[in-house]
């Protein structure tokens, strides 16, 4: 693989093709905490970015493959050096993130809800959560400063692109 | 390796549930089975001990939202104890928090039962 130009801190990205099975959930979790360390997180952190992705790719398995076992999911870890970047791409059916309900806890207990929290979750973890499209491809895109896990400023969202920023 | 494993005893009328591992998308179904094994014996005091859990996704989360409805119109309630912090957090950024009491050992939430009913 080339290297990144123009991005001098940006360290060369790790890319991991699995199976849509469930099963690989604890070593997506895992890996992803792992690197988050290697970034520079404290463990806590790290821990809830490896929910995020758990989150994220879960919705893949579920939503985009509908359960599918025998399709694939790219992870690609990045280490951007102000950013942590993590996208989720898979080729199944575009899921629109913004037809998720916001989440509101005492609907969820009236109307037996059990949907949306991931997304949620995702949202409140991450500094960026980005969806797009492009060449047949979903890209889901989480993005986390290390300049403090309540920076607000994303500079993800582009045009075209279902984001949620914080 | 097994990443899940639920125990489960009772004492007196509050059920214990021992999840041992960790609950994602694929290992939800064994607490999922555990919680409506208890509601099926019409044991509606249920306190999930946590100590043994190391993390929670959503798909855990959304088998207790599945399943409080039932516990608590029987006059039941489901309440926690001794969670680590992974997991207290995870609560917390949801604001689960708020719905479901929280006890730092397991003979807190028992007794919990004993002087209070329903949801905090």
């Amino acid at each position: 693989m080339a290297p990144a130009r123009g991005r001098a801190r940006t360290k060369p990205a790790l890319v991991l093709c699995l199976p849509s099975e469930t099963a690989y959930l604890g070593l997506v979790r895992e890996l992803t905490k792992r690197m988050a360390e290697v970034a520079g997180f404290a463990e806590p952190v790290a821990e809830r970015l490896a929910l995020a992705v758990d989150e994220a790719t879960t919705n893949v398995i579920e939503h985009a493959y509908k359960g599918a076992s025998d399709r694939e999911i790219e992870l690609r870890f990045e280490d951007r050096g102000p950013d942590f970047r993590v996208e989720i791409v898979d080729t199944g059916q575009m899921v629109d993130p913004r037809a998720v309900p916001r989440v509101d806890l005492d609907r969820f207990v009236s109307e037996r809800r059990t949907g949306g929290l991931g997304v949620h979750l995702m949202e409140k973890i991450m500094d960026s959560v980005t969806f797009r499209r492009s060449a047949r491809r979903n890209v889901c895109a989480l993005v986390k400063h290390k300049d403090g896990k309540d920076a607000k400023d994303s500079k993800d969202a582009k045009d075209g692109e279902a984001s949620s920023s914080r | 390796m097994s990443e899940l494993t639920v125990e489960s005893r009772d004492v007196g009328d509050v059920v214990l549930l021992y999840p041992n591992g960790f609950i994602n998308a694929h290992s939800v179904r064994l607490f999922e089975a555990a919680l409506q094994r208890a509601i099926s014996l019409k044991r509606f005091k249920i306190v999930v001990n946590c100590a043994g859990l190391t993390y929670i996704a959503s798909a855990g989360l959304g088998a207790m939202m599945g399943a409080i409805e039932e516990i608590r119109s029987n006059g039941g309630d489901l309440r926690l104890a001794s969670p680590n912090e992974t997991v207290q957090n995870i609560f917390e950024i949801l604001g689960f928090n708020h719905l479901y009491r929280m006890f730092s050992s397991e003979a807190d939430a028992i007794a919990s039962f004993g002087s209070a009913q329903g949801a905090a």
